[in-house]
């Protein structure tokens, strides 16, 4: 079934796109790469009166480096992230959560502004945002406010956009040179959503784990950080060893659904299962880039 | 009855070689006109209502809102169809449910049975005025309580499905003394095994046009395995039969899935009450909720076996969900019952099948019929039975393995070649030396699966197939025959046949097919009956036209009959001298020969068999193969993947060697996702997977390359000793990994699909419930 009939404007400029939906916002919906919002067109699970088409918004497709951050336009594509393009280069983590997305068609299409807005609890991206302690800027005819990644994401699908107001950039603060990364992922078919995914960041003092950040996809209505867990890793050695008692030694503190593609059961083993190897291959890395 | 025709000429020129099929192109380049492609001026389009309640009396329809609302032509319910039964007869049916009649509503009366039933038929100006009007028609429902498992249905006070008890079928076979055998065996393996609702997830959801022609005559283009629904159209329009015509387009995809009636009586009721053509196109949603779909069976398995792995006797107890219409269903169990002991010499055979109504989607036919699902049963407990005595799983295999001249459980003698053994070699060695795995967290397994699968129907239905060749006046050549080709190169096959009786080239045949008006019917493209009987067909009515052509030849070439030859488009004689087919045709005219035939094809037939007392011939013949994995399984996550695949068959011949690997290769794929991650979820009669990002269909990345290896024995009952390979390939994959997990990682899972989580919950990773 094709989708349900909607009004299509692709304003020029991003104050035509904002003055749209200040106009219409609660009955429009931003248009970016479409790997969301157009399935949900065509199985009329979303009908907006109007589709604002952000295509022709080359303001939101730049990147800039501030002396500690990213700002990520929005509509630059999981395809340019996997590439790590220009000083995307700066954050690998990116690119390896987004050679997880989809599959290349996905990815060429699809837009880092999309995903996070959509806010589908099992995405990559999300969980990334939240690893990193990122943060969004929205803009609307009213203004500009920048929320944290903990405080946007609100729920299933839900973040703290309102109705008018347009996600323009990502704010991701560079981890330190010798921090190490890694995302673990687990999806019952190659290119499918994760059933759960773990992304963790590792930095080290001399072989002591100096901060570790872990946030878990599909394993609750948003992402999750594991705050018990890495609290409880610091100071503690990097090695295989520690890290694995760590993550068994006490709950990790999440509550997921079960579903047809896993239990709440499975989904717990595999967030043990895949934040251990995570934070292994980051502890790793960390060492190395001492080295 | 007919034998196989053979050809006659010594060498083969065109059949056996690769050739890219005359279909590829035009579908790559997107110009075949699928169903849902055609359009015809003043079209309107229809649109289905669908029942939201697996089991619940209908108290009221008012459908006068969507009758109002404007670009609205018709909307139809079951008081409006002339003959709201679809009949499905099942002759032979020797068991305490009797010869069954059954039937399947066309739209709901008074009563829904599965969630998805159609209950309402609208035909509109636009696509989106239809979904408008379905929403304003207004049902009123009670909901009754329904039956969801086979084990609820037959409890005696369980509501029933039909007015009928719920147990709609039962098939019984006894050979020898199967629990006397048990008693006495020096091994027994004992197990139950699951298997599940499977969608055919075809890449061409149903889809059609009707109109009514300058003769009065309703036609129907659709996607369908069968033309031969142009009696059904007919029957539910009270017209004669030979006032509906069905033309079948090339289908993107079938698997049984179009052997039942889809859209053509509900395109035929619109078409005929509005006089318009009218289109219809289900979504994929549509599909996947309220088409009929593979049988869940539970099978229950007590295995024999001598010391040295000799296999003594199977006590088989099969239980099929048949959803809440019969269809096919007592046939899908026949195919199980016949099969149930696979490709290996059991002297003592007890089985006891059953097939059950409940509330879920109705079951039918699809890709392996039945005989696909007994798979996981006979080769999980010979592999157990392997393990247990310490026996190399291929020796096991080899020393049961069927011959030509032994007989099935049924009393059926096997009378072409028998592969097993060889095809078990095959692919057991084809997986070469054992490789690493890929990380110290994986184990690697092997594991192994041998198959047999019917082709062509039952011999008890008396098959039969037609087709017409005839040549024109400059050498090129028509074949007319009723074949649906549903992606498996059917009609391109019948080409390389016809090329090859007649000495042209392929390019120089034309193939017009399925449509009911014009083509000599050829019968249903299912049961991997296709190829073996219109491929017989075209080859009885080619050989029949060349010996006419050579005939006439002769005289030209002042040559006796029996040296003249047809190759590269002429006529040869021994001498070499040579004349063009062209103008051999034209002296055929000028003498009054005729310059087409029409070729029938019988297939043995037979009376129906007493399964029980195990009475002779049920199907022509069978295929045989085997397939061998290698999977690799993270001790972790549980998670499986198959890493190498190899399968192996005698095709008998391959007419056309690229095709035949095709179908290996894609039934293989099929095969590997119903073992692994392909589950229609049910939740109390209500569908959970209604679109591919919950019913999981695997991906590009998620099979290995197949690796084909055909045996070509030279023995079988199609055209030029080939034999069926539509089905075969889908049967042993899931077997064969469910072994080779075990090779791998110790556990033996039982429960299809295969997946992670039921590993990891055997590996004891996982706490409880």
């Amino acid at each position: 079934m094709p989708a349900a009939p909607f009004d299509y404007e692709a304003p020029a400029t991003l104050a035509e796109a904002l003055d749209l939906l200040g106009e219409r916002g609660p009955e429009a919906r931003p248009l970016a790469g479409g790997q969301s919002l157009v399935p949900l067109l065509t199985l009329r699970l979303a009908r907006p009166r109007l589709v604002v088409d952000l295509d022709r918004l080359h303001e939101l497709r730049a990147v800039r480096r501030t002396p500690d951050a990213l700002e990520i336009g929005a509509l630059v594509r999981h395809r340019a992230l996997e590439r790590g393009e220009g000083p995307l280069a700066l954050c690998p983590l990116l690119q390896e959560a987004a050679a997880l997305i989809g599959n290349t068609r996905v990815r060429t299409l699809g837009t880092l502004g999309g995903s996070v807005a959509h806010a589908d609890p099992a995405a990559e991206l999300p969980a990334v945002l939240r690893a990193l302690d990122g943060a969004v800027v929205l803009r609307s005819t009213r203004g500009e406010r920048v929320v944290g990644a903990g405080d946007f994401f609100v729920g299933m699908l839900t973040t703290a956009l309102a109705p008018d107001e347009l996600l323009t950039a990502v704010r991701l603060p560079l981890p330190s040179p010798g921090a190490g990364f890694a995302v673990e992922e687990f999806s019952r078919r190659a290119g499918d959503f994760a059933v759960v995914a773990a992304v963790a960041v590792v930095e080290l003092d001399g072989g002591a784990v100096a901060r570790a950040r872990v946030a878990l996809a599909g394993v609750g209505p948003v992402p999750a950080r594991l705050d018990r867990l890495e609290a409880a890793l610091l100071g503690e050695r990097s090695g295989p060893d520690a890290i694995r008692r760590a993550v068994a030694d006490r709950p990790l503190g999440i509550e997921p659904d079960g579903d047809i593609h896993a239990s709440a059961e499975y989904r717990r083993h595999l967030a043990a299962v895949l934040t251990t190897r995570a934070l292994e291959r980051a502890a790793e890395a960390a060492r190395g880039a001492v080295v | 009855m007919a034998e196989s025709p053979t050809a006659t000429q010594e060498r083969l020129r065109v059949v056996g070689r690769r050739l890219p099929r005359h279909d590829a192109r035009d579908k790559v380049l997107a110009r075949t006109l699928y169903a849902a492609d055609w359009q015809m001026p003043g079209m309107l389009e229809g649109a289905v209502l669908r029942s939201s309640y697996p089991a619940a009396r209908i108290t009221r329809i008012d459908t006068s809102r969507a009758a109002a609302y404007p670009g609205v032509a018709a909307v139809l319910t079951a008081r409006d169809v002339p003959h709201n039964i679809l009949w499905t007869d099942v002759p032979g049916q020797t068991s305490i449910v009797g010869p069954l009649r059954a039937r399947v509503q066309v739209l709901a009366d008074d009563r829904v049975r599965y969630q998805g039933e159609a209950i309402a038929l609208v035909a509109a100006e636009t696509r989106e005025i239809a979904a408008r009007a379905l929403e304003l028609i207004d049902v009123a429902y009670e909901v009754r309580p329904g039956v969801f498992t086979t084990e609820e249905a037959l409890r005696p006070e369980a509501p029933r499905v039909h007015e009928e008890s719920n147990l709609l079928a039962t098939w019984r076979v006894r050979c020898g003394d199967a629990d006397e055998a048990l008693a006495r065996a020096h091994v027994v393996v004992e197990q139950t095994y699951r298997c599940g609702l499977i969608d055919h997830a075809y890449l061409e959801p149903e889809a059609g046009v009707a109109w009514i022609d300058a003769d009065g005559v309703v036609v129907v283009r659709a996607s369908t395995q069968v033309i031969e629904h142009f009696r059904d159209v007919a029957d539910v329009l009270g017209l004669p039969h030979n006032k509906v015509r069905v033309i079948g387009p090339y289908v993107g995809g079938g698997f049984g899935g179009k052997e039942d009636v889809t859209v053509e009586v509900f395109l035929g009721l619109l078409a005929y009450r509005t006089g318009r053509p009218v289109r219809m196109v289900w979504s994929r949603q549509e599909s996947l909720l309220a088409r009929p779909k593979r049988h869940p069976f539970t099978l229950r398995y007590r295995t024999g076996a001598a010391r040295d792995g000799t296999l003594v006797a199977h006590r088989i107890e099969l239980t099929a969900d048949a959803g809440a219409y019969a269809y096919l269903s007592a046939l899908v169990l026949l195919y199980a019952t016949v099969t149930a002991a696979g490709p290996y010499r059991v002297p003592h055979v007890a089985v006891d099948a059953r097939a059950v109504y409940t509330n879920n989607p109705p079951t039918s036919a699809m890709r392996g019929f039945g005989a696909m699902q007994m798979v996981l049963g006979y080769e999980s407990q010979i592999d157990q039975i392997a393990r247990r005595l310490g026996l190399d799983p291929v020796e096991v295999r080899r020393r049961n393995a069927l011959g030509r001249g032994d007989r099935l459980p049924v009393g059926q003698e096997l009378d072409t070649h028998v592969a097993v053994a060889e095809a078990a070699e095959r692919a057991w060695a084809a997986l070469g030396p054992p490789r690493p795995p890929s990380s110290p967290r994986h184990r690697v397994g092997r594991g192994l699966a041998c198959n047999l699968q019917p082709y062509g129907r039952l011999v008890w239905l008396r098959d039969w197939a037609s087709a017409w060749v005839g040549l024109e006046a400059d050498g090129s050549v028509a074949v007319r025959t009723g074949v649906p080709d549903v992606g498996g190169g059917q009609a391109s096959s019948l080409c390389q046949i016809a090329a090859e009786a007649l000495g042209v080239e392929p390019d120089r045949v034309t193939v017009h097919i399925a449509d009911s008006a014009l083509t000599p019917l050829a019968g249903t493209t299912t049961a991997t009956r296709q190829l073996y009987m219109s491929g017989n067909a075209v080859l009885v009515a080619a050989t029949h036209l060349r010996d006419e052509v050579r005939r006439v030849a002769a005289q030209i070439l002042e040559t006796p009959v029996e040296q003249v030859t047809l190759a590269d488009g002429a006529a040869v004689a021994a001498s070499h001298r040579s004349v063009p087919l062209g103008d051999v045709v034209k002296e055929c005219a000028r003498l009054g020969v005729p310059r087409s035939h029409l070729g029938v094809y019988h297939a043995p037939a037979g009376d129906p068999v007493d399964l029980e007392r195990g009475g002779g011939r049920v199907f022509p013949d069978y295929t045989f193969g085997a397939h061998a994995v290698e999977v690799e399984v993270d001790v972790d996550t549980g998670a499986a993947s198959v890493r190498r695949l190899v399968a192996c068959h005698d095709v008998g011949r391959a007419i056309n060697p690229q095709s035949v690997e095709g179908q290996v290769q894609g039934g293989a794929v099929m095969g590997l996702g119903y073992g692994l991650m392909e589950e229609i979820v049910v939740d109390r009669g209500v569908n959970l997977t209604t679109s591919f990002a919950s019913y999981l269909i695997p991906s590009a990345l998620d099979v290995p390359d197949v690796e084909p290896i055909l045996i070509e024995s030279g023995d079988g009952k199609g055209p030029f000793a080939a034999r069926g390979i539509g089905e075969p390939p889908i049967g042993p994959p899931a077997a064969a990994i469910a072994n080779a997990i075990e090779d791998a990682v110790g556990v033996r899972i039982t429960d299809l699909p295969i997946t992670p989580e039921k590993i990891a919950r055997a590996l004891g990773l996982l706490s409880g419930g």
